[in-house]
């Protein structure tokens, strides 16, 4: 109990909001809107995962947004010019692998900052993308929900980023090399004493950052006719706080995907579209602010925990 | 243990140099199979050199390395654990955030990325291993939660878990209680039982005796001495560790000191472990502080200049009772700490000579916050010229100058605030020998000033050689004040906490 | 370590310095635009190459400028700030408030967004100093919770606009051919420069980058220091706030978004590095100029404008590699040299 604190705090805090929401808006819990926003925001927890990853080893990656609306367009062109779902996914998820090992190669490679290799990654992905696209949707028609119904396409998505959740959750813990990321990360130091490769853990998780990423965007370029070319607003605080929330440390080598879990769904209820808002009779505009302040909050009393524990 | 076998660890002519200065001089040392071989010199000996050279994170400039009559080409960090040799330090490198199973599943198992993890099983051998050196540390806890000590323990865990060979244990029981101190020889006792070579290195004379079979004492880079530990006793010892020719000239000394500058009665802070220390520092004076490493000295400085306060005893300047409550407060009543880590706390590499001197005194220079640089290179201009500082400039930076010249200019920062208790820490630590000489004569001249100098060294003859009188630290007391013509025994020995001749408070 | 006595750095070097070269990289920009964006007719000169351009490139982007302006104290002590697009945001909201709805005074209303900066930056410092957190993460969530608040104070809709004269001269109006906010922003610049170049505060910011702890013993009060450098970014965010809502007569809460990131950006280019200690202040100017006319100028030579942005993206890793290269050479000959790995781990992203 005590060494989960963290993830135990922030399940209590969501568990606590959906009993309020239970008992104050039932009406959250109707299925069909219940499960359009659950759908909404599982690309959004499949990003969160691999965030997850890069900052237990201490770097930070704000490109995200862009590289998901990039992934996202591609798959989406080829979808408009017919190819399969099942071969456009591979495409995106490839295409997200080589933009996360551009950044992994300059952070690792070069050991450049990562918040400013990302930053500028981040910068040259959305102009590019808005120069090419100018701004013109993106027309996925018969690829919407994957061709099946709504209803089939959106548990289609939430059951494959809980997969992910799960595949990663355990690799994560049961994974000799999930517990090299924690080693890179606690003290990269005696990691590379011990035998590890810091440099290479550090490039392969942006890799992989860049792959989940490559998958999320097109999970979300089917839930929609049509896409817009610009890149998601947000999309990578959205991840950043999940995780911090979450419980993984921005100093690094602790933290699980569980309480990234918690922490992805607690800010999804709060989120300006959640409907949860809107049956709590909380104007939708105060979702960020609300948001905002749980992160604040996490971030604080992480500061606290850790005050304390220097003396 | 047949004494016919090639022996475990064969190290011959051993020679290192950093930088022009000869570390390492041709050390012969072997290790036998099944024996405790303790490491015994001064600071400064050459013992943390050598063991790097076992350990591969120095590469020799000449000599050979054996194990078990077999050459080694090459050793590196990452090559240790093929041979079998695990090294523990004194800083345990362990994972923070993981723990205990953990840090040593990490440690010991191969690392292949794609192993499922058995967390039953990291959890058995580390408690297994834990039990066998009898710490009584959950595997499950976290490394971060854990005592210095503690630590330590675990490292020795991960030394016996790797089936090393050779394993060096550096100041094992530094930080240890006694029922450690016990655990841990009966950890040592069992790994000789079992044929593995440790070489022990400890100031303690006591477990010398206790627990190696011969001692090696290294002075000034050259082994001068294997014995039996049967063979031989403390006296001899310590004058194998100190017996040396003096080649240096020190500064004289003068007349009748001045004033009581600096008065402690009791002085103790409990986090940094200074405890009930008594001495008078006086105005013309320098009071050098000797001891080991981790005899409480650098901490009592720390202690005057506020980093961390003292909470028992008194503090008095110039006969006030005063509390120091943080290095500004310390500058303003007139201490000044020229630090030990002059690259990380004494000067700014980065920067220009004439700021890293302005550092500490901008209120006094640079009046209302506004930069004067015309003042600033004046100031820089003389203490260059009368510290006699080797560069191009003021404006050069620090990083441009040579050890010695850099510790000039951390002097300089200090004494720009005009203080009337100066605490140097291992001024001359890193400084060759034309820089030491210059450093001293500047010392001595600001003492014959009127300044009271408390200085901290872990350089034997420069603590013989300038002090007025000499404070012994041990375990963070002040075990004796002895006259500043005491000879090396006699300091060397209250250090070692040897009762014996001379030496009393 | 470099030998004793070495000689000062000659000319070369100072030709191989960051600024000189961002210095001729700016030199390039301008004269490609002049000559590709200006066009001489019969009637007068157009585009680029007019005063008029000029002075509309300045126009909009002096808040970006006055926050790269800010911003490089903060980078040199070592830290960051991500808040200020929504410090920048926020402050404006509450000037509309305050005059729109308080019915206060123009410069009671200014006084109160400059205040509320001031006290945003103010909690940052708090953060980070008292709880010891590293800047990064604190500013990402008042980064987050800022902006929430300009939403949730404008109901997500709202739009400040229609503001007098007597206000909006401030982002419309020049004086003798120059805009009216540069006059500000000279002031500023100025002032920042003063303050990182000629006091003992900025010597700190220094110092509390290359080495906070070796600062700390030095007797220099770190925490007041590095509060002195958050709260000035939170004040001066608060005014270029108050310039952009003077230029768009309008308020919303949309304002400022990605404008830390075009400040850091303007920042790291102008050669300050993102670990601390070293950076100039006409460095950031130069880097702010140099991405200032890069992205504004395309528009004039019938360049797309998100090739602005792209190039910027890539001088930005450029001017990253580039101080890094000698490092990371010398370190590569070492390892090839004596054969041992000194292969050091990626730097982390906050310590």
């Amino acid at each position: 109990m005590k060494k989960h604190f963290r993830e135990w705090s922030v399940a209590a805090a969501l568990g606590f909001i959906l009993v309020a929401l239970a008992v104050f808006a039932p009406p959250f819990y109707h299925p069909q809107p219940l499960l359009s926003l659950v759908t909404y925001e599982a690309p959004t927890l499949i990003v969160a995962v691999g965030m997850a990853t890069i900052i237990i080893c201490r770097q930070i990656d704000i490109s995200v947004g862009s590289l998901f609306a990039v992934c996202g367009v591609c798959g989406a062109l080829l979808l408009d010019r017919g190819w399969p779902c099942l071969a456009v996914l591979p495409v995106s998820m490839l295409l997200g692998a080589l933009m996360g090992a551009i950044n992994g190669g300059l952070v690792a490679g070069l050991g450049l900052p990562s918040i400013v290799v990302t930053l500028a990654t981040m910068v040259t992905w959305a102009e590019a993308l808005r120069w090419l696209r100018q701004g013109v949707l993106v027309n996925v028609g018969h690829a919407q929900w994957f061709g099946f119904t709504q209803g089939e396409g959106q548990l289609t998505i939430v059951i494959t980023a809980l997969v992910i959740l799960l595949i990663n959750a355990v690799g994560l813990r049961h994974l000799a090399a999930g517990r090299f990321i924690y080693a890179v990360g606690t003290n990269a130091e005696a990691a590379r004493l011990a035998g590890l490769r810091p440099r290479l853990i550090t490039f392969l998780m942006f890799v992989r950052l860049g792959t989940l990423t490559g998958l999320a965007a097109f999970l979300a370029a089917v839930q929609a006719p049509t896409l817009q070319p610009k890149p998601d607003n947000g999309l990578e605080l959205k991840a950043i706080a999940a995780v911090v929330v979450g419980g993984v440390a921005i100093s690094g080598g602790r933290g699980n995907l569980w309480g990234v879990f918690c922490g992805v769904l607690l800010l999804t209820v709060v989120s300006p579209i959640s409907p949860a808002l809107v049956y709590l009779g909380i104007p939708s505009y105060w979702g960020k602010a609300i948001q905002g302040a749980i992160i604040l909050l996490a971030v604080v009393a992480d500061g606290w925990r850790a005050r304390k524990q220097k003396f | 243990m047949s004494a016919v076998s090639a022996p475990l660890l064969a190290l011959r002519g051993i020679a290192k140099s950093f930088a022009g200065v000869r570390a390492l001089r041709g050390v012969d040392f072997d290790l036998q199979v099944g024996e405790v071989h303790a490491l015994l010199g001064e600071n400064g000996a050459g013992k943390s050199t050598l063991i790097k050279v076992v350990t591969g994170a120095h590469q020799p400039d000449g000599g050979s390395i054996e194990i078990l009559g077999q050459k080694i080409e090459y050793l590196s960090p990452a090559l240790t654990r093929h041979y079998g040799i695990a090294c523990i330090y004194q800083q345990p490198a362990l994972f923070p955030d993981l723990t205990v199973a953990e840090n040593i599943g990490l440690r010991l198992e191969p690392s292949k990325p794609l192993r499922r993890v058995d967390w039953a099983g990291r959890r058995t051998r580390a408690a297994d291993l834990l039990k066998r050196i009898g710490a009584n540390i959950s595997p499950e806890s976290e490394v971060r939660s854990l005592s210095m000590p503690e630590q330590q323990l675990v490292e020795i865990a991960c030394a016996l878990g790797s089936g090393a060979r050779i394993v060096i244990m550096d100041e094992p029981t530094a930080s240890l209680t006694q029922k450690e101190q016990h655990l841990l020889f009966a950890v040592v006792r069992d790994l000789r039982k079992s044929g593995v070579g440790v070489i022990y290195i400890s100031h303690r004379l006591e477990e010398i005796f206790q627990l190696a079979d011969r001692v090696t004492v290294l002075r000034d880079g050259q082994s001068v001495g294997t014995n039996a530990v049967d063979d031989i006793n403390e006296n001899k010892l310590i004058q194998l560790m100190v017996g040396r020719e003096v080649s240096h000239i020190y500064p004289p000394g003068e007349s009748a000191p001045g004033e009581v500058v600096l008065e402690l009665r009791g002085v103790g802070c409990k986090a940094s472990g200074v405890r009930g220390v008594t001495l008078q520092v006086r105005a013309g004076e320098i009071l050098g502080l000797a001891g080991l490493v981790g005899a409480g000295r650098t901490e009592l400085g720390r202690v005057l200049f506020g980093l961390t306060p003292a909470d028992s005893g008194e503090i008095l300047l110039n006969g006030k009772p005063v509390a120091v409550t943080s290095p500004q407060d310390a500058v303003n009543r007139g201490i000044a700490y020229v630090p030990e880590d002059r690259r990380r706390h004494g000067v700014i590499l980065e920067m220009p000579i004439a700021h890293n001197m302005t550092m500490a005194i901008h209120q006094r220079i640079f009046p209302g916050t506004w930069l004067r640089f015309g003042a600033e290179r004046q100031l820089a201009l003389d203490y260059i010229r009368d510290l006699a500082v080797k560069t191009y400039g003021p404006e050069a930076p620090g990083g441009s100058l040579s050890g010695g010249n850099q510790q000039k200019v951390s002097l300089a920062r200090w004494l720009a605030t005009k203080p009337k208790l100066l605490i140097l820490d291992e001024p001359t630590q890193g400084v060759d020998v034309g820089a030491k000489s210059e450093i001293h004569k500047i010392v001595r001249r600001l003492a014959k000033d009127g300044l009271a100098v408390l200085m901290i060294s872990s350089d034997l003859p420069e603590v013989l050689g300038m002090s007025d009188r000499i404070g012994v630290m041990r375990g963070g007391e002040l075990v004796s004040i002895l006259p500043g013509h005491s000879d090396a025994h006699t300091v060397m020995a209250a250090a070692l906490g040897q009762r014996g001749p001379g030496g009393s408070a | 370590m470099s030998s004793p006595t070495s000689s000062p750095p000659g000319w070369k070097a100072a030709l191989r310095s960051h600024e000189f070269i961002l210095l001729a990289v700016l030199m390039a920009e301008w004269v490609s635009f002049y000559f590709a964006g200006t066009h001489h007719t019969s009637h007068g000169t157009f585009g680029f190459g007019t005063a008029d351009a000029q002075a509309d490139i300045l126009r909009h982007t002096v808040e970006i400028g006055l926050l790269a302006l800010v911003m490089t104290p903060i980078i040199l002590t070592g830290g960051i700030d991500l808040s200020v697009g929504s410090v920048m945001c926020f402050s404006e909201i509450v000037f509309g408030k305050l005059w729109r709805d308080a019915h206060m005074p123009i410069p009671i209303a200014a006084t109160g967004a400059l205040l509320t900066g001031a006290a945003a930056g103010g909690l940052n410092a708090l953060l980070i100093t008292w709880l010891r957190l590293p800047p990064l993460i604190v500013t990402l969530g008042t980064y987050s919770i800022f902006r929430g608040l300009a939403e949730a104070v404008t109901r997500g809709a709202d739009v400040f606009a229609e503001f007098p004269a007597s206000f909006t001269f401030l982002g419309e109006k020049s004086w003798l051919g120059v805009p009216v906010q540069v006059y500000v922003f000279v002031v500023v610049a100025i002032a920042v420069w003063l303050l990182v170049h000629r006091t003992t505060w900025g010597r700190s910011f220094r110092a509390i980058g290359y080495a906070p702890e070796g600062t700390r013993f030095a007797g220099i009060p770190v925490e007041r220091r590095l509060a002195l450098a958050y709260v000035l970014a939170g004040t001066v965010a608060a005014l270029a706030g108050l310039i952009y809502a003077s230029r768009l007569n309008q308020v919303t809460a949309a304002d400022g978004t990605g404008y830390e990131l075009a400040a850091i950006t303007a920042v790291v280019l102008g050669g300050t590095s993102i670990f601390g200690g070293s950076g100039t202040v006409h460095g950031t100017l130069l880097g702010w100029v140099a991405v200032a006319v890069l992205s504004e100028g395309l528009a004039y030579a019938n360049l797309p404008r998100e090739l602005g942005g792209m190039l910027t993206g890539v001088l930005l890793i450029l001017a990253l590699s580039a101080s890094i290269l000698p490092k990371v050479l010398s370190n590569w000959r070492a390892r090839r040299h004596t054969g041992t790995s000194t292969s050091q781990p990626p730097p982390p992203a906050s310590t």
